[in-house]
């Protein structure tokens, strides 16, 4: 990965200078990722006041199909699937939020270690990671959550014991090649403290891909956080987690619309997702821009 | 995880491949499981000539054995039926009354502990050779002593006498009023024991350890039944076809495969689509919307399933929540008209206690009612009319169309309005089979299926007596006491009685008992949906044996 010289520089000026909107085009489906995410964030966080039913209030007809009253119908014990849709927003968006922050901090943290100090501590640190990368996520994420017992903070623990390689690995990979750089070499000349060549001039420029990383990743904990609950390892009933939702609707595949609306609220976190994170990495890496 | 800057256009493609299914919404029958199984002509016309097409039943199937004496599952029922015989077989225009099968003629001595059977003269194995009595003790004691699941059947088996070739003599340590029922009971079959023997099996005392016929029968069958086994494949399928020495009426249809296909939704597209003529595990949700008439015909029917809740007091780290004024307010706390509305679209009836409709001495059982002032003054009684939050953990599972986890959301909406919390915590059967034993689970699910029809199983299984199975569960791994002499004592006079109006007065107290207990607390009989084509004539639900197939034919 080359980095540009201009941006080099100012990287060594500002923290996260990159994310000042340059007078440029911004492409459209980052606008749709950013509003999609936006709207789902405005959700999560007021639907206690305006959602048409309570989650777990069962109004008269079960398992009718989408209506005016009912947007996503109501599922077999008579709840409507839409309300328990925005609701599903509050859980699922705060373990992303926590997962991700958890195991990009963890991660970001050894992998600065590994890579700043290098010798046996990188050796442990990445051989640890190594084995942990080894499994598929999902199967160690079962593994794991099967044996604390299922639950939300169960599997969010799980989550960040998978996740958090991902990061250690990148950002130890990005300091490797920061810390070789000129800008860099010139501080260690002058005589900078490990802490000021950290903090000042390595971890800007290694952030970049760690925040384009988290965003993309930020769809995929959610998929993988609806995984769990979907095999029973998750949410537990009756909380209105997606993946559960859907496996409520599974068995039912004539009354499409149970499982309808939280695949689609899950599909549409997922894709915002992507489409911000791509958006976010033309912004800091122009050399992958394409156009 | 970088991904590549344009990965969308692949997501969108896999989203619309994902709800491709969805918009073709109730579309008729476009997805096809397994390739070449044989089709069944969609509208061929009824005449005589189909007597020779290939019937195929979709049936996700338990197997955990095929030799008749160590199997215990639904599917095996059915194959068990298909390919032997008992020495008796079970009327099923009322699912209860015992007919000839081996044995022409029963009696038993005075105290039920001595049963004499004649065996039927004609009666010959698929290899030709005839059915002695030498068989019926080699396979009887061979059940004894394999000490399998089904092995309980024979528990109190003493000795077997065999004076004549046509005629056996068993005697049994304790009356046994539910022995005949119990032979009608596939896993009493008789096996052909010079060819068992043959390949590996022995009915000498540790057969357990040295039989080794277990693979042998997987792939072949030594009954006298109207079958015999082709071909058995693991989650495939099994193939069966008419025992051409067959001593009774021969079969109408002469090869029958039951075809692996695991849930309701597939059963149900086969079935539309002509591939099978007999689904049999749709739940009644699924069937709601399908029309009966023309070329599928559905038929609720009543079964002897059922789902029940059970409480443990004794579980470890409860305290004394579950006391019985506490059991029996959340039994008034349920509203059951409501769970089988939620969980089976209504397909389904209240039930008494755990022993089914149907059975002997549950005419008179009162049906569960709700009732919430009495359930509120009851917990009051019981010492919490706050109530108290308490862990219930069941099986992750959907079974007779019922699934767990609407059931319990459905009892913990219930029970909130008596001021019990319920924590639902779904768990696998495997983890539920050891965590209900030790160290016990407050509140629990289960489900039951009869394996024979003398109500004597359910005080077994259910009852409050010792050596019972629940009884060892619901006072915890620390043995708490709950025998309830009173069951004890109805019990052992039931099982002593011979006259059926007797015997179903006692099974009616030891039923009212089990109400007053609380312990098990019986949540729903769900209907049995029969969903066949309509060129199948003869479809049916068996209280012993599920399905017989030989009592099929083709239209």
């Amino acid at each position: 990965m080359t980095v540009d010289t201009t941006l080099a520089e100012e990287h060594s000026r500002h923290w996260f200078p990159a994310l000042r909107l340059r007078s440029r085009r911004v492409p459209v489906p980052v606008l749709v990722g950013t509003a999609v995410l936006a709207l789902w964030v405005v959700v999560a966080l007021t639907v206690q006041w305006w959602a048409p039913f309570g989650p777990l209030e069962p109004t008269s007809t079960r398992l009718s199909g989408p209506s005016l009253t009912h947007p996503f119908g109501t599922d077999a014990l008579g709840r409507d699937v839409f309300t328990r849709t925005l609701y599903g927003a509050k859980i699922s968006l705060r373990i992303a939020v926590i997962v991700i922050a958890a195991s990009a901090g963890l991660g970001c943290l050894i992998g600065a270690v590994a890579g700043f100090f290098r010798g046996w501590v990188d050796e442990v640190l990445m051989r640890i990671s190594d084995i942990t990368l080894a499994f598929p996520p999902i199967v160690l994420a079962m593994a794991i959550t099967a044996a604390l017992g299922p639950g939300i903070g169960n599997a969010m623990i799980a989550m960040i014991i998978v996740w958090w390689p991902v990061y250690a690995r990148l950002l130890r990979g990005q300091i490797l090649v920061v810390r070789e750089q000129d800008h860099v070499l010139a501080a260690v000349a002058m005589g900078a403290s490990p802490r000021r060549l950290m903090a000042r001039h390595i971890l800007p420029l290694s952030m970049s891909s760690v925040l384009v990383n988290a965003t993309m990743d930020f769809g995929q904990v959610v998929l993988l956080a609806a995984s769990l609950s979907f095999i029973g390892l998750g949410a537990v009933p009756p909380e209105p987690e997606w993946g559960a939702m859907i496996r409520d609707g599974a068995a039912r595949f004539y009354h499409w619309w149970v499982a309808a609306g939280p695949g689609l609220a899950i599909l549409s976190v997922a894709l915002a997702s992507n489409f911000l994170g791509d958006g976010i990495r033309d912004f800091l890496d122009p050399s992958s821009r394409r156009r | 995880m970088l991904g590549t800057s344009r990965r969308w256009p692949y997501l969108v493609l896999v989203f619309l491949l994902l709800i491709f299914p969805v918009a073709c919404g109730s579309g008729s029958s476009t997805p096809q499981e397994g390739g070449d199984a044989t089709k069944a002509p969609t509208d061929a016309p009824s005449n005589g000539e189909q007597s020779g097409k290939r019937l195929v039943i979709a049936r996700h199937t338990d197997i955990n054995s095929l030799d008749p004496h160590r199997a215990f599952c639904d599917t095996c029922q059915i194959v068990i039926t298909a390919t032997y015989q008992r020495l008796v077989g079970l009327d099923l225009s009322d699912n209860r009354t015992l007919i000839p099968q081996l044995a022409t003629e029963w009696s038993s001595n005075e105290d039920l502990t001595q049963y004499t059977f004649k065996l039927d003269e004609r009666a010959t194995f698929a290899d030709g050779s005839p059915v002695e009595a030498k068989d019926v003790k080699w396979s009887l004691e061979r059940l004894h002593n394999l000490k399998g699941s089904p092995s309980f059947f024979v528990d109190g088996l003493e000795s077997i006498e065999t004076p004549d070739d046509r005629t056996v003599v068993i005697n049994l340590a304790k009356p046994d009023s539910a022995f005949l029922a119990k032979m009608a009971s596939p896993y009493a079959a008789i096996v052909n024991s010079d060819l068992a023997m043959e390949n590996g099996a022995t009915a000498d005392p540790d057969a357990d350890t040295t039989d080794t016929a277990e693979a042998w029968f997987m792939s072949n069958s030594a009954g006298s039944g109207p079958y015999v086994l082709v071909s058995y494949r693991e989650r495939d399928e099994i193939v069966l076809t008419a025992n051409e020495n067959f001593w009774g009426d021969p079969p109408a249809i002469k090869d029958v495969t039951i075809r692996e296909v695991m849930d309701a939704v597939a059963q149900r597209q086969l079935l539309e689509g002509g591939d099978v003529s007999i689904a049999m595990q749709i739940s009644p949700d699924v069937a709601a919307d399908m029309q009966s008439g023309g070329d599928i015909i559905i038929e609720n029917v009543p079964s002897f399933n059922f789902l029940y809740l059970v409480l443990s007091p004794g579980a470890r780290g409860l305290g004394d929540e579950l006391n019985p004024k506490v059991r029996q307010a959340i039994r008034y706390a349920i509203d059951y008209e409501g769970l089988i509305e939620v969980t089976l679209g209504g397909a389904g009836r209240k039930q008494a206690t755990a022993i089914p409709n149907g059975f002997l001495g549950t005419e008179n059982l009162p049906l569960p009612e709700r009732d919430l002032d009495r359930a509120r003054q009851l917990m009051a009684e019981g010492g919490y009319p706050d109530g108290f939050t308490i862990d219930a953990r069941y099986p992750n599972m959907n079974v007779y169309g019922v699934d767990f986890n609407i059931m319990m959301q459905k009892i913990q909406t219930d029970l909130k309005e008596i001021g019990i919390e319920l924590n639902l915590q779904p768990i696998e059967f495997a983890v539920w089979l050891e965590e209900r034993v030790d160290p016990g689970i407050p509140v629990s699910a289960g489900y039951y299926a009869p394996d024979h029809t003398d109500p004597s199983q359910y005080i077994e299984y259910f009852g409050m007596i010792p050596g019972g199975a629940w009884a060892g569960r619901v006072g915890g791994p620390d043995a708490g006491d709950v025998v309830n002499d009173k069951v004890v004592e109805l019990y052992a006079q039931a099982l002593a009685a011979s006259d059926e109006a007797t015997r179903a007065d006692l099974y009616g107290q030891i039923g009212r008992e089990m109400i007053e207990e609380a312990y098990i607390i019986a949540l729903m009989n769900p209907d049995l949906v029969l969903a066949y084509r309509s060129d199948v004539q003869g479809m049916h639900y068996s209280g012993c044996c599920n399905l017989e197939i030989a009592k099929l034919s083709w239209k």
